[in-house]
């Protein structure tokens, strides 16, 4: 990990409009780059507004936000070349096969053609997608189009990589791969905020982790320094539990 | 550039991957040109061409009667059946067979009318002369009262066109009779035998001519309204598989990852504009090939298109252009296909109704016209209509196309500002 903060969220706050509490309240951290930072939260607690104010969604109410050392609101053409986001939904084109889902995304980035036909069959390659390249999308499962969905998030090689649950619904196999793309990715230089509610891939993914409830940050540290703080607590979810409660959130 | 070009790619790929889409998006104009240029040739036809039944019930057994017999034979609109006879059972039988529709009009005409004419001319000319003059039997100058009988369900039209016609016959009448009764008058003055003959043909006469710039002179026809009127209507249509395609985009997330790249919404839906105007240009070609190659197969009138082909596709385009950015600003501010395609179906539907597209606007009542003014489908079938009908220019039609280029512009502004407010929710 290096010394530059790729992401810096200085008193962040997000009011919606007919809401009397805030659905982010004040929050502040910073993520160095080559890291991968885990963002978590039950239902509720402001992850998905935080990373939907991140990536320019939804302004912020309050706050400032630097991404590369770039001010996210007066620079946010620069910064959108910069970023990739992978959100929770599958966002593609179900009609489409893959190789035309991913051309047309990486065209948007401005990716030289050829530069971006070896990256669409390397990355394919990767998660074992070459054989379905000219398959129309709707005819995948599941897991395919995650994995697909991914790779249309990554092809520019973004300094900040924003994940939304990027393994929900899938099975052992693909999130066992998924997990070792971002790895990859990670060691090539790319910064990773990531949300989820699979404490397991927190805690095998995360460099740093910060818990947040209600809006506010409650908790904030590498999974081993949490866990470590609550000798109780042997793995994060327990930590997770115990500082979030057992309640049910359903929002 | 290049972001321009994958966005159009891949709103075609897309459209031509919804084959049925596509199919159904063209036919169903086609098929609107084709149904209602043959109802509306028929109703034409019927008011110029198919004759009305009409009874004449004939007591008074003379001139007028006669002049009435002629005069409507010669017309080509009646078709007559003669009572000619005093018995007023078959007056009673001719009223029962035009109240059960076998006949449209019924004419009665009483006995002595012929003679009340002739008594009225020489009382006019007995004021005139200082002496008295005796050449008819004496009569009651008093009005004589034709009686038309009319089937309930007769149209305005067609009574107003029969009432005209036996009015002018009826005139036509008199004049003669008052004529040949003052002959008779000079004639007994001067001691002359022989009547001259009454002209047949009037004085003065009426010429047509349609003052189209064309040479030829298109005669508006019901194929020279609907090709371009359901063309229009097509286009607008276009509305609800744009929204469909935007709303699809939006719920699939795709809308949203886009929003985090380096593309301006306005980019975004340049692809679909592109796409669609294309598609819209498409449709309306093949639509005035149906009317100049097909419809002439049907017995309908051939399309006339002339050759401002210039004009033809400014038109054209700049309707093409409305119908993409009605469809843009429908999709950005609904929430689901549903609500898009209920929204969409029923404006395309009202603005066709008041923008003249079903009836010509000027037979709309006056607060209409008005309102006909606002539909964008008003100025595209005005812009066909100069083109069609009276061979207008690029320049002639402007005001047209300018007003459909602001709509669209309004159309585009409303969404990107709506998307806009979204974002600063």
């Amino acid at each position: 990990m290096g010394d530059t903060i790729v992401l810096n969220v200085q008193n962040l706050t997000k009011n919606y409009r007919g809401k009397t509490e805030p659905a982010v309240d004040n929050l502040s951290f910073q993520v160095p780059e080559g890291e991968i930072f885990g963002l978590l939260g039950p239902n509720g607690a402001g992850k998905t507004t935080t990373i939907s104010v991140l990536c320019s969604l939804i302004k912020p109410t309050e706050g400032r936000i630097t991404i590369t050392g770039l001010d996210l609101h007066l620079h946010l053409n620069q910064i959108k070349s910069r970023i990739g986001v992978v959100g929770q939904d599958i966002a593609l084109y179900e009609k489409l096969t893959a190789y035309e889902n991913l051309l047309y995304f990486g065209t948007i980035y401005n990716i030289r053609k050829h530069e971006l036909q070896q990256t669409i069959n390397s990355f394919m390659h990767r998660l074992g997608l070459d054989a379905y390249k000219n398959q129309q999308i709707r005819r995948f499962s599941g897991g395919m189009k995650r994995r697909i969905n991914l790779i249309a998030g990554v092809l520019h090689k973004p300094q900040l990589l924003f994940l939304d649950e990027p393994t929900v619904g899938v099975d052992v196999q693909t999130r066992n791969v998924i997990r070792e793309f971002l790895i990859e990715l990670k060691y090539s230089g790319t910064t990773i905020v990531y949300t989820s509610h699979l404490m397991d891939d927190a805690q095998k993914l995360c460099d740093r982790v910060c818990i947040i409830d209600q809006g506010r940050i409650i908790a904030a540290g590498s999974p081993s320094e949490l866990i470590a703080l609550h000798p109780e607590c042997k793995e994060l979810e327990e930590v997770f539990l115990k500082l979030t409660g057992r309640n049910l959130r359903d929002t | 550039m290049r972001k321009l070009i994958i966005s159009a790619y891949k709103e075609a790929l897309l459209l031509l991957r919804d084959i049925e889409g596509i199919v159904l998006l063209n036919i169903m104009p086609i098929v609107l040109v084709i149904v209602i240029s043959l109802i509306q040739e028929r109703s034409f036809q019927n008011i110029l061409e198919s004759k009305i039944n009409v009874v004449i019930v004939d007591f008074d057994n003379d001139s007028l009667g006669a002049a009435f017999r002629r005069g409507i034979d010669k017309s080509n609109v009646f078709e007559t059946t003669e009572i000619i006879s005093g018995d007023s059972i078959l007056l009673e039988n001719a009223r029962y067979d035009v109240a059960r529709g076998k006949y449209q009009i019924g004419i009665f005409i009483p006995a002595n009318t012929t003679q009340r004419i002739k008594m009225r001319a020489i009382n006019l000319v007995q004021k005139q002369l200082p002496f008295s003059v005796s050449v008819q039997p004496d009569l009651i100058d008093s009005a004589s009262i034709i009686r038309l009988f009319f089937d309930p369900i007769t149209k305005p039209s067609f009574k107003n066109l029969a009432k005209s016609r036996l009015i002018e016959f009826a005139a036509q009448t008199e004049t003669r009779i008052i004529f040949e009764t003052y002959a008779r008058v000079i004639n007994a003055i001067t001691n002359q035998s022989g009547l001259p003959d009454f002209p047949s043909e009037p004085i003065i006469r009426f010429e047509e001519d349609l003052v189209s710039e064309y040479t030829a002179g298109i005669i508006p026809n019901s194929v020279q309204h609907n090709v371009p009127a359901w063309t229009l209507f097509g286009m607008f249509l276009i509305c609800i598989p744009i929204a469909g395609n935007i709303i699809k985009e939006r719920n699939e997330g795709c809308l949203a990852k886009l929003k985090t790249m380096p593309i301006t919404y306005f980019n975004i839906m340049s692809g679909k504009i592109i796409i669609f105007i294309f598609i819209s240009l498409l449709q309306a070609a093949f639509i005035f090939l149906i009317g100049i190659y097909f419809l002439p197969f049907l017995g309908l009138p051939q399309l006339q298109i002339h050759h401002n082909w210039i004009a033809l596709f400014t038109i054209t385009l700049a309707s093409a252009f409305a119908a993409t950015g009605f469809g843009i600003v429908i999709g950005t501010l609904s929430s689901t296909i549903v609500q898009a395609s209920t929204f969409g179906s029923v404006s395309t539907v009202i603005l066709a109704a008041i923008g003249g597209i079903w009836i010509p606007v000027s037979l709309m009542p006056e607060i209409l016209r008005k309102i006909s003014e606002i539909s964008p489908m008003n100025w595209g079938i005005h812009g066909f209509y100069d083109v069609f009908l009276r061979n207008a220019t690029v320049f002639e039609i402007w005001p047209y196309v300018i007003k459909l280029i602001g709509f669209y512009g309004v159309c585009i502004i409303i969404s990107i500002l709506f998307r806009k407010y979204q974002v600063n929710r």
